[in-house]
């Protein structure tokens, strides 16, 4: 078990920076996600870490130990580190039994043929795939794949275990067991994971604090609930969420000492903090998200038609008990997520409103998010 | 219904006619090894002999029997160490990647393209400065750097196809350079090893060329050099000739048979994944 610190870690290929000016600190023990798009340096930085990949810039340390270091001059080979791998296709040999695969790294490290025949059996029987021990890789099914790389990484309990999409080969029932397995495995042996996935609602469902990352540089840290709720910037915001935030344009209005956010087809009162933060800053467009399920939709307009905005219902998406709502505003669209109990019908004319509790604000030339903690 | 039926017709024919060509050389071959002298001279090449025998084939074995032995030494041992070298050169090129190993193979390619004739009396010189000149050994050195370049090649395309994430991963488990390919890829590697050695065992065995200059008198005389021999001053004993080619052609065909089907494997393979 080891905390594992990044500093300035950079690496380029070629011309293209894949990650730039990194720093990352992952706690001792914690199931450290990194997430975004392809071709955002998460799996490089993953590949640093292995040791795999050796940076230009900026230094590795597990714990109190120096991994990697260009400028120190220090080093140490992937099979010197204390790591397991568990690659996205598997990686498990194809010449060798279920067996002789996850036994491989205590073998090369020469470790007795006794404690060799306990631990592998130990770890297949956790794992459940204690008959699949004399098959051959080519006899296995995905998901049995799958554990016997994870079987392969356990056995050797190493410090911190580096994980590359390791789920995404598999079908959408299986990963969704295969995600409850690996984060149970996780609180029962507690060692470090860093898992890199470009599924967001992966990392938010198994990720203890996560990562996000965007054309090699870091957008955001935090928990789930703080990147979801708390987005730093734009990137975060859209990338976070699934249907993705609505996202428009608005321009600050001001009348005597009121100041209020002109989106179009609505005003919007701002919190007190915005309002400071455009005086100070002297801004006069904003860029407003709000997520889909803080836009509610209603059929009847009731007495207080205060806040209510008329839209035309474009497309419904039935998803299981939810509608996923696209409302069709003229100049504007804007998605929705609402109760599938509603009767709603495509074509039909509606009411909605917003949670101006749930709006997030945006610095529209920076893609900042402003402050409204 | 009729066109295709007689369509069909001619076309065996035409491939029948090409079968017993192309089969008629080695059946002359055998009938005349069986020959006497008389039967040379009574019989045309493609008959049967009047009365056979064994003797033309025990005479070019007593012959022909130091070389055919030296020649299979020497080819066995270059096929299996410029297999083994162009088995590891391709590891390296494609999974251990260094700085310059794009230089480094293009220099090794360049080396398929080197005739044979130009280096002739650079290559005799420097073998009897070695002391390898006339030996075993001057010839498996020679054949083993010549079939490097080649094996390389055919290594390496096939090694591009294991994942590198393989290699990464026996990394991780702790495995060094050399641990990794004696445990992952040359468990791997038997199709291309196959395919190599065919093609080594074949180029090398009918090699006469190298043989002739490297090798003076019976210690490292290769069977083609004996063969060569054979053709005589002034009388054409065509049954000796076809006995010692008999001999000569038996070890090719047995590796043919024996891994020819590899060998069509390996191409096949190359031939979709390239």
């Amino acid at each position: 078990m080891a905390k594992v610190i990044i500093k300035n870690l950079k690496k380029r290929y070629g011309k293209a920076e894949a990650v730039e000016n990194l720093n990352l600190e992952i706690r001792d023990g914690e199931f450290f996600v990194l997430l975004g798009p392809s071709g955002c340096g998460k799996t490089t930085t993953l590949l640093c870490i292995a040791g795999l990949v050796i940076p230009e810039e900026g230094e590795i340390w597990f714990g109190e130990e120096l991994v990697t270091s260009k400028e120190k001059g220090s080093f140490l080979r992937p099979q010197e580190r204390d790591v397991a791998m568990v690659f996205q296709d598997y990686a498990i040999y194809p010449h060798l039994t279920v067996f002789r695969n996850i036994s491989f790294p205590l073998e090369v490290r020469g470790v007795s043929r006794e404690t060799i025949e306990k631990k592998v059996k130990g770890v297949a029987e956790s794992l459940g795939i204690s008959p699949l021990l004399s098959r051959k890789p080519a006899q296995l099914s995905g998901g049995q794949r799958q554990r016997v790389a994870l079987a392969r990484a356990i056995v050797r309990e190493p410090k911190v275990f580096l994980m590359d999409e390791p789920l995404s080969n598999l079908d959408a029932k299986l990963r969704v067991a295969a995600r409850a397995e690996l984060k149970k495995l996780h609180e029962k042996i507690k060692t470090t994971i860093v898992y890199v996935t470009h599924d967001q609602v992966e990392a938010m469902s198994i990720g203890n604090r996560i990562a996000i990352l965007n054309n090699g540089r870091l957008e955001q840290v935090g928990t789930p609930r703080e990147v979801y709720d708390r987005p730093a910037n734009i990137f975060v915001a859209s990338f976070i969420g699934s249907p993705p935030m609505n996202f428009f344009e608005g321009n600050v209005n001001r009348q005597d000492e009121e100041i209020a956010l002109d989106l179009g087809f609505a005003l919007i009162k701002l919190p007190e903090e915005i309002k400071k933060a455009i005086v100070k800053e002297g801004l006069s467009q904003l860029t407003v998200g709000i997520r889909p399920e803080h836009i509610e939709i209603v059929k009847e307009k009731g007495k207080s038609t205060e806040g209510l905005i008329e839209a035309k219902i474009d497309i419904i998406e039935l998803v299981g008990k939810e509608f996923i709502v696209h409302l069709d505003l003229g100049r504007w669209s804007i998605v929705s997520v609402t109760s599938s109990n509603l009767d709603l019908r495509e074509g039909e004319i509606v009411w909605f409103s917003l949670d101006i509790n749930r709006v997030h604000f945006f610095e529209s030339q920076t893609g900042k998010a402003l402050s409204t903690s | 219904m009729i066109r295709p039926r007689l369509s069909r017709f001619f076309l065996y024919l035409i491939l029948i006619f090409f079968v017993i060509l192309f089969i008629l050389p080695l059946w002359s071959a055998l009938v005349t090894a069986l020959k006497t002298e008389q039967d040379l001279i009574y019989t045309t090449p493609i008959e049967p002999p009047k009365t056979p025998t064994l003797e033309p084939l025990k005479t070019t074995l007593s012959v022909m029997g130091r070389p055919l032995l030296n020649s299979l030494t020497f080819t066995l041992g270059a096929t299996i160490l410029s297999c083994l070298f162009g088995s590891i050169a391709g590891y390296v090129l494609t999974k251990i990647r260094f700085p310059g190993s794009g230089i480094v193979f293009a220099l090794i390619i360049l080396g398929i393209f080197i005739p044979y004739q130009a280096v002739l009396v650079p290559l005799v010189l420097t073998m009897v400065r070695l002391g390898l000149y006339n030996t075993i050994w001057g010839l498996i050195l020679t054949h083993t750097a010549y079939g490097i370049p080649i094996c390389t090649l055919l290594f390496r395309s096939f090694y591009e196809d294991i994942p590198d994430s393989l290699v990464r991963a026996a990394q991780i488990d702790g495995a060094g350079t050399w641990t990794i390919y004696r445990r992952v890829i040359l468990p791997l590697s038997w199709l291309p090893f196959a395919v190599a050695a065919v093609f080594q065992f074949t180029s090398i065995w009918n090699d006469l060329l190298i043989g002739l200059v490297l090798s003076r008198g019976i210690e490292a005389m290769p069977a083609s050099v004996a063969l060569a021999n054979l053709k005589g001053g002034f009388v054409a004993l065509w049954n000796l000739q076809m006995a010692g080619t008999l001999w000569y052609a038996l070890p090719a065909l047995i590796v043919y048979f024996v891994l020819g089907k590899y060998l069509i494997k390996g191409y096949m393979a190359g031939a979709i994944k390239g």
